[in-house]
């Protein structure tokens, strides 16, 4: 009796989930094939395919290729990856290292104080980053004027010119920012992590004479990670998407983001409507992430869901 | 003993540096955010004490924080009682093996992986009243003549709902999967020899063993409506209306453009005061409500 109700049910289900993924990729394949169009065909089709996929032929492609130029080298796409590519890329680097030495630390000594510092670790975890954004732009122009005034003198001295000292709108105070911002978060993923390990092996390896600093980066560093791979996923996508810091700390276009570039873009957007520059600068920053997604989804999905379940 | 001592400089070479960085950059700004809120700066002349006037004036009926406080509800609450439910029943779905589980669960994610920036832009192109505007296209083929204007202040917020549900559901959909696998195969096979149909399962077991979980989301969803900035900033193009703010564009214009550092700080104070207690009470609910298995 039951059968044709439940295979109704079924179906719908089926439907239900179908129309959603159309939902959900359809915008992005939107996107993806509109960026090979020149904006005059943009206007005058909005949705139909590229004459680059319909009827190829090197005029076609050519407008698929002056999107793409226009986008990368004239509004600087090029030059925000990079950007992009190295902050994100130091600060995950200097994240990790710092993380790990504070976890392990944390995880497998009896000290005085061990606790308070774990804690102190925690509060950040509660902290939003928007409470801190403001006192540290100022405290960043303080900084920067106390360690020119230290260095400048000497420097002058040496006969090697003036040098101002400046962490705002430079990529090292950026990075400063974000490593200091993320290790709460990797202290307190890591630290659970590195408390599951064997004990025995630090004690083994001490035995054998190595110190304590050869003990970590040769045997509990390559033993961390699963964990540092989880923290360095969710870390990566956090700081390769973030805007609001970007926003306040870089001014230069010399050293955006993509972020920031693609919000400039559709800043231009509201009075320069050279949409096949928009849809390509789209791509620049869209597809990457998603190929690293599809090449990692399963590793990614856990490090996210992981992240989020101990944040 | 030597050994000793060396372990005391192993502990202070490998966790002086993040602690400092992190006292440093973090929890000493953090401190001075309460300072300067108590203050009228304008960021360049000596800041004057006012004690907690800022506050006054943010908490005076009908001021342009108790709005954004308002939208940033708007925007928690809105998309989150469609994100759930549906959220659910997608991981629900896909945990019961449907048809292309997999595929479903690997491109409901897609969107969480692309900044905030990107799916405004995204967005914009598809309210866009010009040629290109997806939707405006749709209207057209139904008859509309006139392009809608989705995107106007005085009701942005309501086309951010679709693009917050879009972003978000695949996350929550992963989280309450990864939970729902957690579940051990024993519990719905007593369930089934007791006569308990599926829709009891997931009402009677799978619910309830997803409490923390459930209780965790929603604090995201409540922390990510607090926090509220990238897709206002860019879809007003950094000049959000008070129809508009959220607290973390107020914070951002009044400092930044009106050089109110003070006021602007106190807004930032007001926030994480939100974000602290949306967190405490949920852990309170977790705790108490903890069921073990």
């Amino acid at each position: 009796m039951a059968a044709p109700f439940s295979k109704l049910t079924k179906g719908l289900k089926i439907a239900f989930l179908t129309a959603y993924l159309v939902t959900v990729v359809f915008p992005m394949i939107w996107v993806l094939y509109t960026s090979a169009k020149n904006t005059q065909e943009i206007y005058r089709s909005p949705f139909g395919l590229p004459k680059f996929i319909t009827s190829p032929s090197r005029r076609h492609i050519k407008s698929l290729i002056t999107n793409y130029r226009k986008a990368w080298v004239d509004s600087h796409f090029g030059r925000y990856f990079f950007n992009s590519i190295y902050v994100v890329g130091v600060s995950l680097a200097l994240i990790l290292l710092l993380g790990c030495m504070a976890a392990y630390v944390l995880a497998r000594f009896e000290f005085w104080g061990r606790n308070a510092i774990y804690l102190l670790f925690l509060c950040g975890l509660l902290i939003p980053m928007q409470l801190v954004l403001i006192p540290l732009f100022f405290q960043f122009t303080d900084m920067g004027n106390w360690l020119t005034n230290l260095f400048a003198p000497p420097v002058r001295a040496l006969g090697l010119g003036e040098l101002t000292i400046s962490l705002q709108n430079s990529h090292a105070g950026l990075i400063l920012i974000y490593v200091s911002a993320s290790l709460p978060f990797t202290v307190f993923v890591l630290t659970a992590f590195f408390r599951t390990l064997p004990g025995e092996l630090r004690e083994a390896a001490m035995l054998d004479g190595a110190s304590e600093y050869r003990t970590f980066f040769s045997i509990m560093m390559p033993l961390g990670k699963p964990g540092i791979v989880t923290t360095a996923i969710f870390n990566f996508l956090g700081l390769w998407n973030e805007y609001l810091f970007a926003l306040v700390f870089l001014t230069s276009d010399r050293l955006k983001t993509l972020p920031l570039g693609i919000a400039s873009l559709s800043m231009q957007a509201q009075y320069r409507s050279d949409f096949g520059l928009l849809f390509a600068g789209l791509v620049i920053s869209m597809l990457p992430v998603l190929l690293v997604y599809i090449v990692l989804q399963e590793k990614l999905t856990k490090g996210i869901t992981i992240g989020a379940l101990k944040g | 003993m030597k050994r000793g001592r060396e372990q005391k400089l192993f502990i202070l070479t490998f966790l002086g540096p993040p602690l400092a960085l992190y006292a440093v950059f973090v929890l000493l700004p953090a401190f001075n955010a309460f300072r300067y809120s108590l203050t009228r700066w304008d960021g360049l002349s000596a800041p004057v004490w006012i004690g907690l006037s800022n506050f006054h004036k943010i908490l005076t009926s009908g001021s342009t924080f108790l709005k954004a406080i308002e939208h940033n509800l708007f925007l928690t609450f809105v998309p989150g009682l469609i994100i759930l439910p549906l959220a659910l029943f997608f991981a629900y779905n896909i945990h019961q093996r449907v048809f292309g589980a997999r595929l479903f669960r690997i491109t409901f994610f897609f969107p969480n992986v692309i900044s905030s920036v990107a799916i405004a832009l995204l967005w914009i192109l598809i309210y866009s009243t010009t040629n290109v505007g997806l939707l405006n296209n749709l209207l057209k083929m139904f008859g509309y003549r006139h392009p809608y204007a989705f995107t106007a202040s005085d009701h942005l917020l309501w086309a951010i709902v679709p693009m917050i549900v879009w972003t978000a559901t695949g996350f929550y959909m992963v989280l309450f999967l990864a939970s729902m696998e957690n579940i051990p195969e024993t519990f719905y096979e007593a369930a089934r020899l007791d006569g308990a149909t599926p829709s009891h399962q997931f009402w009677h077991i799978t619910l309830p063993l997803m409490w923390d979980v459930l209780t965790t989301g929603v604090v995201f969803l409540v922390v990510g409506g607090l926090k509220f900035f990238d897709a206002i900033w860019v879809m007003e193009n950094g000049h959000p209306t008070p129809d508009t703010h959220t607290m973390a564009t107020l914070m951002y214009s009044e400092v930044f453009q009106e050089y109110n550092v003070g006021y602007g700080t106190a807004v930032s104070v007001m926030l994480f005061l939100f974000v602290l207690a949306a967190t405490l009470i949920s852990l309170r609910l977790m705790r108490r409500e903890r069921l073990e298995y």
